[in-house]
């Protein structure tokens, strides 16, 4: 179990380094000083180019109920990674941290995200983001 | 999803970003990997990995070997690549202390530029010797070179090597006019006829319908391709100046699609510029 566990160290540290990928800057898009985690139930996935989006329902401080919209990396860089279109899937629970849209949108970017099944797995969003938090 | 959680996954994934790391790119993989789970950040069930990224190294995957070559002796470009041009900022192909020779126009039009309109950005091509963070692939036959491009909106662009010349009033179009030669072991392009309208990179860099690129690729060996591309444009440089990026061969892998006009929803709310962006 031991050396199980440290060929999972192993095989995490090397995540961050592996540059994530977009087609367009992430600074300009969103803003890491507006990090978000949201706790919600999935509503609907698309699993579509330039980048998957997922979208959760999210009750706010107030008990009103608000969709958010999360991207993800596109399809290819996923599925190259080990996600697939069923890694998410509409009535999921799931946890997501992230950034906030810079025009102050219900949108982020996904960094992590915490599975139905309780794995938190990266996101591989955009190449000029900073690595997720550990 | 089942979670299957193993440590030859996990030792699959650790190669896979360990490629991704050292070729500044990202990983590499067979597109048919649905074996693997999502990259895990931190262990299952109460596990909690918290890696500090800065002390690892990742181990170099990419593959080493002699060049490989046609049956006529050239270089065999062929394969699928990643990286080998500029993503969020032109300068890092530069060699150390030297500077883009931007003209005092050109810098003004590049310090008013927002994210939001970058082509790129917009689904529309990168032009040259821009390259989105997606793998490619060249494909050589006796009378063309072509790079086929998963990312750059899934996008072609051709290159004769049949010994014609440009033609006197090109159209300005996002690739221009390329023609091909052989210098010794490098492939060198030259292209003219480009249009104004991408940009070098995600900060902004532009350039005019005067720009002429010359690429000069070399496979340095199997897993290696060096792209040193010079950059002439008096519209928008004071100066010719050299830029060198490389590619790093993806064994095993495949194009997959990628139609990026399906679901653009970045740029309707990007607000100002890219910053200093890293290529990745």
């Amino acid at each position: 179990m031991k050396a199980a566990f440290a060929y999972l160290v192993a095989g995490i540290a090397l995540l961050a380094p592996a540059a994530a990928l977009a087609h367009h800057s992430f600074a300009a898009e969103y803003d890491t000083k507006k990090p978000v985690s949201l706790k919600g139930t999935v509503t609907k996935v698309e699993w579509t180019n330039p980048h998957a989006r997922f979208y959760i329902d999210v009750k706010n401080e107030s008990g009103a109920v608000v969709n958010w919209n999360l991207e993800l990396a596109s399809p290819n860089v996923l599925v190259r990674q080990g996600w697939s279109r069923h890694s998410l899937n509409v009535g999921d629970q799931v946890t997501v941290e992230g950034a906030q849209a810079k025009d102050g949108s219900q949108m982020a970017n996904a960094r992590t995200v915490i599975l139905a099944d309780g794995k938190k797995v990266f996101a591989f969003s955009a190449s000029d983001a900073p690595p997720p938090s550990q | 999803m089942k979670p299957n959680l193993s440590v030859p996954s996990l030792l699959a994934m650790a190669s896979v970003f360990a490629v991704g790391a050292a070729a500044q790119a990202p990983a590499t993989t067979p597109a048919k990997s649905s074996a693997l789970n999502p990259a895990e950040l931190t262990a299952p069930a109460g596990g909690s990995a918290n890696p500090d990224t800065k002390r690892v190294r990742p181990r170099d995957t990419t593959p080493h070997g002699p060049t490989p070559r046609l049956a006529d002796g050239h270089p065999d470009f062929s394969g699928v690549w990643q990286g080998g041009g500029p993503v969020g900022d032109l300068a890092q192909g530069l060699a150390p202390g030297e500077t883009i020779p931007l003209l005092p126009a050109a810098k003004a039009l590049m310090d008013k530029r927002e994210s939001k309109d970058d082509p790129e950005a917009n689904c529309l091509p990168t032009g040259i010797p821009r390259i989105a963070p997606y793998p490619w692939r060249m494909v050589q036959d006796a009378t063309h070179v072509y790079f086929l491009f998963e990312g750059n909106i899934h996008s072609f662009r051709q290159v004769f090597m049949d010994g014609r010349k440009h033609p006197d009033d090109p159209d300005p179009t996002w690739y221009g006019h390329s023609i091909g030669s052989w210098d010794g072991d490098t492939l060198v392009i030259d292209t003219i006829g480009f249009n104004d309208k991408f940009w070098f990179d995600f900060r902004g860099h532009p350039h005019t319908e005067q720009l002429h690129t010359i690429e000069r690729y070399t496979r340095k060996d199997l897993g290696t391709l060096e792209n040193k591309v010079t950059i002439i444009d008096p519209g928008d440089y004071s100066k010719p100046f050299t830029l060198t990026f490389t590619a790093r061969l993806r064994p095993n892998e495949e194009l997959m699609e990628y139609i990026c006009q399906e679901n653009q929803q970045d740029a309707q709310h990007m607000h100002g510029s890219a910053g200093l962006p890293q290529n990745p």
